[in-house]
């Protein structure tokens, strides 16, 4: 890192200077009780909002800084008063906040062309619609005209600013883009990023990054073959530029801190077999490595040719303890996305939403976060009714499915009228919107909502625990299993320590329970097959959790695995909690068991890797053969964590959520919530010296 | 068919050997190191392991417990809520361990690696280990010992190997004798033995503060395997204070005779003189 990236780390990451030009958060409702008084339709609310923010907004450039925009309003205002809102509820699926989010735009819809090119277009079906009549269309499309005119206006006035401050580069850049397409790489980044900012400013959120080593590509080989840049320059611009996602980010909407969707995509196969991975993969890969930052969160495409020295770039990356890059499979995620019907491009140039949902750029207005189906729900239900009844492990394992089918009909059936908030600028970067005058929010080429799918580990563990104990050995009574889970094993406690840690469980290569979780999530995919939704769109079954993990384990009873009432479960797709399991080895193999190609919405396995692993230029050499197992056993997603110090404390708290947290302590590994409390010390204080 | 203990299966051991590797952890140990951080690998008998820092109290394990003095009979394993007790060592047939490893090893040999063979000190099972080996056609395996045998045991099994890991921990005889428990004769001779073979191997030190980390000591070690055409690079691992967390597991105290405080001296650059690739895991 350059020195001079280094100072602006420092301003804007550890210093939060730029915090001081903001202005005090302001009324939320003000504009909503406007817009009610008035009765002002939805559409105009949205645009109004918009330009309203970037009326508002104030030019702040920093010094030495080449790529400009920073938000200066902390509150983005709501469209809607409380009373609309929930009168709105009663009729519609209301999905989060309400606005477009979680979707991948085409950037290059507004890149390759400027906004004045743009606007032309604009005005061509402007008048077409004109001469129609149609003045629904002719509204809609002024309407993201004067859009455009405000983005241009601030852009106007942050170069008259960077003309009296002297910034010569800033003053530059804009006097070509956004209005005319970029020349160059700064250019790119620069536009970029005022088409990003303009999208937070209508509350849109999870705007995700998408393929951006592929769509940027073009502009940086061309200044390296220009001899603008060469390779360390590149990696300083687009380290500044990288900069800009972190500057803001605490003002975007999300459930945590760093829950805000800004994730790229890099690599991936092309439609005849070759790999996208590039030069600016490569970069970006570094860039990462070097900030040390949340975002952008680094997603790799891998597949069975991707050489094992992007996987060491990769795990490299990883072991800076910040949780990604995060691996996609493409020979698992394509196949699988055109079993769903994505048309054959679409599939190959799949990107992740927010956080590892598949999505399409450019075309796809899917909801894939919209419900989750609780596989533990399933067996749950299954035992406290049906159990009794059962008089085979094959008809109580029946019931479970025909749950599993009768939750996903639920769930389909309950996510009807969804109604999302007009969004006129994203939809100038989605395919059909503009030549339609469609808002994106109303749908576009895909509108396919996906599920995800909670508890898998828990609830084959169980349904193992059933099989083996209730109906083959015999050994624990079907009401002695049912009183047991409805007392939440007060006074069965050896039966409890026997289903908790003597059973099967998923994670270990054991066949028996790992049939079980393959059987689970093949239920899952048939469940949602042949469903549609109310937009035309398809269901997809996922194995992701997001925060349902946490909803459906608070309130669920105790679970014949041995979990106690309200214990958790895990996140995404990933051994339960207090499951030992042997090693990442098993895991790995326990979990690409499944047909994940049915299961492609989306949802990693998390493997937890002790950062003393990542010690070597050899041992990384060897995680990152770990991570391209996984893969080549056919496993879907993955994300890998080197586990820090903030994990270990928390383990202190928690050890109940940290039974297969392994550590390495010299030359052995042992459970970290096993050792003695001074050598848990002792190893969180070593942490602080991992470099 | 000879029966043996073995007290872990570690996967994906990654300072093991080359490649992907699992490794297995014989029991029992000739040794008595003052930094020894696996001693629920000395003794040859299976042993109760209990963790403590989590435990409430609640004496379930009492109430069933029939014995005086534990035979590890694992009676009280099953019964504690937090599963807090462990029974460390199993004994099995040679064919047993062999199927465990084989159950993994075309994973581990696609990625390059195998099995290592650790312990304890894996040649105090010797014979069991070699019919282990016997049963483990086109596997990669590898060993890592303290050379603590008669050389014969040591030519016997290192030739059934593929890969060498060998510690030599202190040079000089009285200081081995008085830190380890026994005298290094052997260990230097069966050193010598890997410097005129033809296996691929590695030298291990682990570095003790104020014992073995001084000039004389890198010196002496590198003088005697200076020149050795299979010798990989020496790898040295630096003491950790934490090598003591598993004595109360297995009902101990860890009582070194150094200060664990002291900071350990790396002197990689004599290993340099006498032309051997060294490094610090």
């Amino acid at each position: 890192m350059t020195d001079r990236i280094q100072a602006m780390r420092q301003f804007f990451i550890t210093d939060r200077k730029h915090h001081a030009v903001r202005r005090p958060p302001a009324d939320p409702m003000e504009l909503a009780r406007r817009f009610e008084r008035e009765n002002t339709p939805d559409y105009d609310r949205a645009a109004i909002r918009l330009c309203h923010m970037l009326e508002q907004e104030k030019p702040v450039l920093f010094e030495d800084e080449r790529i400009a925009f920073t938000r200066t309003i902390s509150t983005v205002p709501e469209i809607y008063t409380e009373e609309e809102l929930t009168a709105l509820k009663k009729e519609h699926w209301i999905h989060e906040l309400g606005d477009v989010s979680n979707i991948n735009v085409d950037y290059t819809k507004l890149l390759g062309c400027g906004f004045d090119a743009k606007r032309e277009e604009l005005r061509g079906y402007l008048r077409e619609y004109e001469k129609q009549g149609d003045e629904r269309a002719v509204h809609v499309l002024q309407t993201q005209i004067s859009i455009l005119d405000t983005v241009q206006n601030l852009a106007d006035r942050y170069r008259q600013l960077a003309l009296e401050q002297g910034n010569r580069v800033v003053a530059e850049s804009l006097a070509q883009v956004p209005a005319k397409p970029p020349r160059s790489f700064l250019e790119a980044l620069q536009m970029f990023r005022i088409i990003h900012f303009t999208m937070w400013c209508g509350r849109n959120y999870h705007n995700t990054v998408g393929r951006f080593d592929q769509y940027m590509l073009p502009y940086l080989k061309a200044d390296l073959e220009k001899g603008i840049y060469d390779l360390d320059s590149a990696l300083e611009l687009l380290e500044e530029f990288f900069l800009t996602f972190n500057r803001d980010s605490d003002l975007y909407p999300g459930m945590q801190q760093g829950d805000n969707g800004q994730s790229i995509v890099l690599g991936g196969l092309n439609e005849d077999g070759t790999d996208s991975y590039n030069i600016l993969s490569e970069l970006c890969l570094k860039a990462s490595l070097e900030l040390k930052l949340i975002d952008p969160k680094i997603n790799l495409r891998v597949h069975k040719n991707t050489p094992v020295e992007t996987y060491v770039l990769g795990t490299q990356l990883t072991k800076q303890g910040l949780g990604f890059p995060q691996y996609s499979n493409d020979d698992v995620v394509i196949p699988g996305l055109l079993n769903l019907g994505y048309e054959k491009k679409d599939a190959y140039n799949y990107a992740v939403a927010a956080c590892w949902e598949f999505i399409i750029p450019g075309v796809a207005m899917d909801v894939p976060n919209i419900e989750a189906l609780s596989f533990t729900k399933a067996v749950e239900n299954a035992v406290f009714e049906h159990l009794e009844d059962a008089e085979s492990y094959d008809a109580f394992r029946e019931i479970v499915r025909r749950n599993i089918f009768s939750q996903a009909a639920d769930l389909c059936g309950s996510v009807r009228n969804l109604y999302v908030y007009p969004a006129p600028f994203l939809s100038l970067m989605m395919e059909g919107c503009a030549e339609k005058a469609r808002d994106i929010s109303l749908g576009c080429k895909y509108n396919n909502y996906g599920l995800h799918g909670t508890g898998i580990a828990t609830a084959a563990d169980s349904l193992a625990a059933i099989k083996k104990y209730v109906f083959e050995e015999q050994s624990v009574g079907k009401q002695e299993m049912i009183d047991a889970l409805k007392g939440d094993f007060a006074g069965h406690d050896l039966l409890c320590n026997k289903l908790r840690y003597e059973t099967p469980k998923m994670g270990n290569n054991v066949d028996y329970v790992d049939e079980i979780a393959a059987g689970l999530l093949a239920d899952f995919a048939d469940s949602v097959q042949g469903r549609t939704n109310d937009r035309g769109g398809i269901f997809r079954a996922g194995t992701g959790s997001a925060m349902y993990y946490i909803w459906h384990s608070k309130d669920m009873p105790a679970t014949p695995d041995g979990r106690h009432k309200g214990e958790g479960i895990a996140a995404n797709y990933s051994p339960s909690l207090f499951s030992r399991c042997k090693g990442p080895v098993s895991i790995i193999k326990s979990f690409s068991k499944p047909d994940l190609k049915r299961v492609i919405n989306g949802g990693p396995l998390t493997l937890e890797l002790h950062d003393t692993v990542f010690r070597t230029e050899d041992s990384i050499q060897k995680v990152a053969l770990l991570v391209k197992s996984f893969m080549d056993l056919g496993g879907h997603q993955l994300q890998l964590n080197s586990v820090n110090r903030d994990t270990m404390l928390d383990a202190q708290k928690h050890p109940e959520n940290y039974r297969n947290l392994i550590v390495r302590v010299w030359g052995w590994s042992g459970y970290f919530v096993e050792l003695d409390r001074e050598y848990q010390d002792h190893i969180i204080q070593r942490m602080e010296l991992v470099v | 068919m000879k029966k043996g203990t073995i007290f872990d299966l570690k996967e994906f051991a990654v300072y093991d050997g080359p490649g992907l590797r699992q490794t297995v952890f014989l029991k029992g140990c000739p040794l008595r190191c003052n930094w020894c951080h696996n001693p629920e690998g000395l003794r040859v008998e299976p042993q109760l392991m209990v963790s403590t820092p989590s435990c409430t109290g609640c004496g379930r394990c009492k109430e069933v417990c029939k014995h005086e003095t534990c035979i590890a009979c694992g009676e009280c394993v099953a019964v504690c809520p937090l599963h807090l007790r462990r029974i460390a060592g199993q004994v099995m047939t040679s064919q047993e361990l062999a199927d465990l490893i084989l159950e993994n090893s075309d994973y581990y040999a696609k990625y390059g690696g195998g099995v290592t063979f650790s312990g304890g000190e894996p040649l105090l099972q010797a014979e069991f280990l070699l019919e282990v080996l016997s049963l483990l056609p086109g596997v990669h395996k590898a060993i890592e010992t303290s050379g603590f045998t008669d050389e014969e045991t040591f030519r016997r099994v290192v030739e059934q190997l593929d890969y060498v890991i060998m510690d030599i921990k202190l040079f000089d005889e009285e200081l081995h004798r008085k830190y380890t428990g026994v005298s290094n004769s052997k260990i230097l001779t069966n050193a010598k033995q890997l410097c005129a073979g033809d296996k691929p191997f590695v030298i291990r030190i682990p570095v003790i503060p104020g014992v073995n980390d001084n000039e004389e000591n890198y010196r002496r070690t590198a003088e005697w395997i200076a020149g050795a055409k299979m010798l990989e690079q020496v790898e040295l691992l630096p003491y950790h204070k934490t090598a003591g967390a598993k004595y109360t597991m297995v009902g101990e105290k860890y009582r070194p005779l150094f200060d664990t405080d002291q900071k350990v001296q790396i002197l990689q650059n004599i290993f340099r003189e006498y032309g051997i690739r060294s490094s610090v895991l």
